[in-house]
């Protein structure tokens, strides 16, 4: 049996910021590989630079060391083929468009009749029909980030990046857009990479998850989930193999921020502040 | 709920309109008494202003005016847009010319006549380009301001979708930053008027600042009062006008601002 092909992978990838006493990394030799189809979960303390990792493998800024892969060819920019769903819609999504627009803002090569199709495929498939002339602004956060995932699957991505997702909105509409994501990601047959602080989240949709130690990141663990699919809220957080698995990656992510306890401590910040996101917001 | 929202809108017009219909009555009033010449007989001034809008000084002094005031408008907004985007955008172009934005814009504008009428002469693009630069401040200097608030995730957004530096500007970068390039030239409506007159005040023949400095001379005090009058109109026309623009343009911003509040 031949090997998938890998879609995605980074080798060696270090990162540093400029901070005050000099600069500072944030992640430092880490390497992976995504296999073509796979549903790849990345997940590690908070602020251990998750955000900084997605944009140097969605393209969008330049590693200091090491390289990224896109389809086997180094990566110097953002790929037409990778699409990228951010936490925060409310900043993603442009206010002065309507909802069919924002979706349709990857789809400007496209002929105007294709344009229409793609939206409207785009919008039924997150369940939005019949919102295309709203605002995002007058949706609610939910709906927002559906419309930012239409806005993402509008461009048939071969990729799916999603940075914390569903971070910002309430729990029954997490599990909700979970679902949703896993549907897509099925039917579509596409490749999903999903960022986020949320163990039980990660073992839920993925097919592996990549444990990173708290900052500077490095790959801490790879763990394959080897639960049935369809995944489904209840059942599957019911197995006791699901059980099994969040525990044993929750152990990892407690060890690495424990791991970084000395770094922390130099750096100076009380306890209380290294959980919270100071890390990524001197990101830009 | 319209009723009540309407009959609101009304009573706060007519509140307005009932005290400058007051301070005309006092004019008249004062006018009837002191039988001053400078003071002329509010009816007086109405008659002038319709004889300026309806004799041959409409297409003579206050059509030609207008026109180079919203040509110098035009001229002046686009081209400060144009500047002020390009200069939030290209990083480390802003230090050289901050000072000589800040000083060109402290610069008042009537001591920049003289000047411009040695280098271009009394002539009608000597006025354009006076109101045009008198315009083009504000917007420089907002329209920096906003390129550089655009939220760095939108640019994400955009860039991951692969779009050219260009693209970037006129998707992402100009309609993030109309807001406040709007605001600057709501200034320059204003700034486009004083500058109008004051382009006339030197070696003109035709425009409303000639009929007004004109009618001081030859102490036609009610043709001067219509002519103050009508740049005060002008100068509402205009703000109405911009206003409805605004909102056509920029609707969205107020929706997006008060959900984020909420």
């Amino acid at each position: 049996m031949p090997e998938p092909a890998v879609i995605l992978a980074a080798e060696a990838l270090r990162k540093s910021f400029l901070a005050a006493g000099g600069s500072r990394p944030v992640i430092d030799g880490l390497g992976f590989a995504q296999r073509s189809g796979e549903f790849l979960a990345i997940v590690g303390p908070s602020g251990c630079g998750k955000t900084t990792l997605l944009r140097l493998l969605a393209g969008l800024a330049m590693p200091d060391g090491g390289r990224v892969l896109h389809q086997s060819a180094a990566a110097s920019g953002p790929a037409a083929w990778i699409s990228v769903v951010f936490q925060d819609y409310h900043r993603s999504l442009f206010p002065w468009l309507t909802v069919a627009r924002n979706v349709g803002f990857g789809l400007r090569r496209l002929e105007r009749n294709e344009q229409g199709r793609r939206i409207a495929a785009a919008l039924g498939a997150v369940g939005l029909d019949g919102f295309a002339d709203h605002y995002p602004w007058q949706l609610s956060g939910g709906m927002q980030q559906r419309v930012a995932l239409a806005r993402a699957i509008a461009c048939r991505p071969a990729l799916l990046m999603l940075d914390e997702p569903f971070a910002s909105v309430d729990a029954q509409t997490r599990l909700n857009l979970q679902d949703l994501l896993m549907r897509i990601w099925s039917e579509l047959r596409i490749s999903a990479l999903l960022v986020t602080h949320d163990i039980d989240e990660a073992v839920l949709m993925a097919d592996r998850v990549l444990v990173l130690t708290a900052r500077p990141a490095r790959l801490a663990a790879e763990i394959e989930v080897d639960l049935p699919r369809p995944r489904e809220q209840l059942a599957t957080r019911e197995h006791p193999r699901f059980l099994a698995l969040r525990h044993r990656i929750f152990d990892l992510v407690r060890g690495a921020v424990g791991g970084g306890q000395s770094d922390r401590a130099e750096a100076g910040p009380g306890p209380a502040q290294n959980f919270n996101r100071e890390g990524e917001s001197d990101e830009r | 709920m319209t009723r009540p929202a309407g009959f609101r809108v009304l009573r706060r017009h007519a509140a307005g309109a009932g005290l400058m219909l007051a301070l005309a009555v006092a004019w008249e009033v004062a006018a009837a008494s002191l039988q001053i010449r400078s003071l002329p007989p509010v009816e007086n001034v109405a008659r002038a202003l319709w004889r300026i809008l309806s004799g041959p000084d409409l297409g003579e002094h206050v059509l030609p005016s207008l026109a180079r005031a919203v040509a110098g408008f035009l001229i002046g907004t686009h081209l400060g847009a144009l500047a002020g985007l390009a200069i939030g955008v290209i990083r480390g172009v802003e230090p050289w010319l901050r000072p000589l934005l800040e000083f060109g814009r402290s610069l008042p504008a009537p001591a920049v006549l003289p000047a411009a009428l040695l280098v271009l002469g009394p002539t009608p693009a000597m006025r354009v380009t006076l109101i045009a630069v008198g315009c083009a401040f504000p917007v420089i200097l907002n329209a920096i301001d906003g390129a550089r608030r655009v939220d760095p995730l939108m640019l994400d957004t955009a860039r991951s979708f692969s779009l050219r530096p260009a693209e970037v500007l006129r998707r992402v970068i100009l309609p993030a930053a109309l807001p406040q390039i709007l605001a600057g030239a709501r200034t320059a409506v204003s700034i486009a008027l004083i500058m109008m007159v004051i382009s006339e005040l030197i070696a003109a023949t035709s425009g409303v600042g000639v009929l007004l400095f004109q009618s001081q001379r030859l102490f036609r005090a009610a043709d001067t009062y219509a002519v103050v009058l009508l740049l005060g109109l002008i100068g509402w026309l205009l703000a109405q006008l911009f206003v409805r623009l605004e909102r056509q343009a920029i609707g969205w911003q107020a929706g997006w601002r008060g959900a984020a509040d909420a």
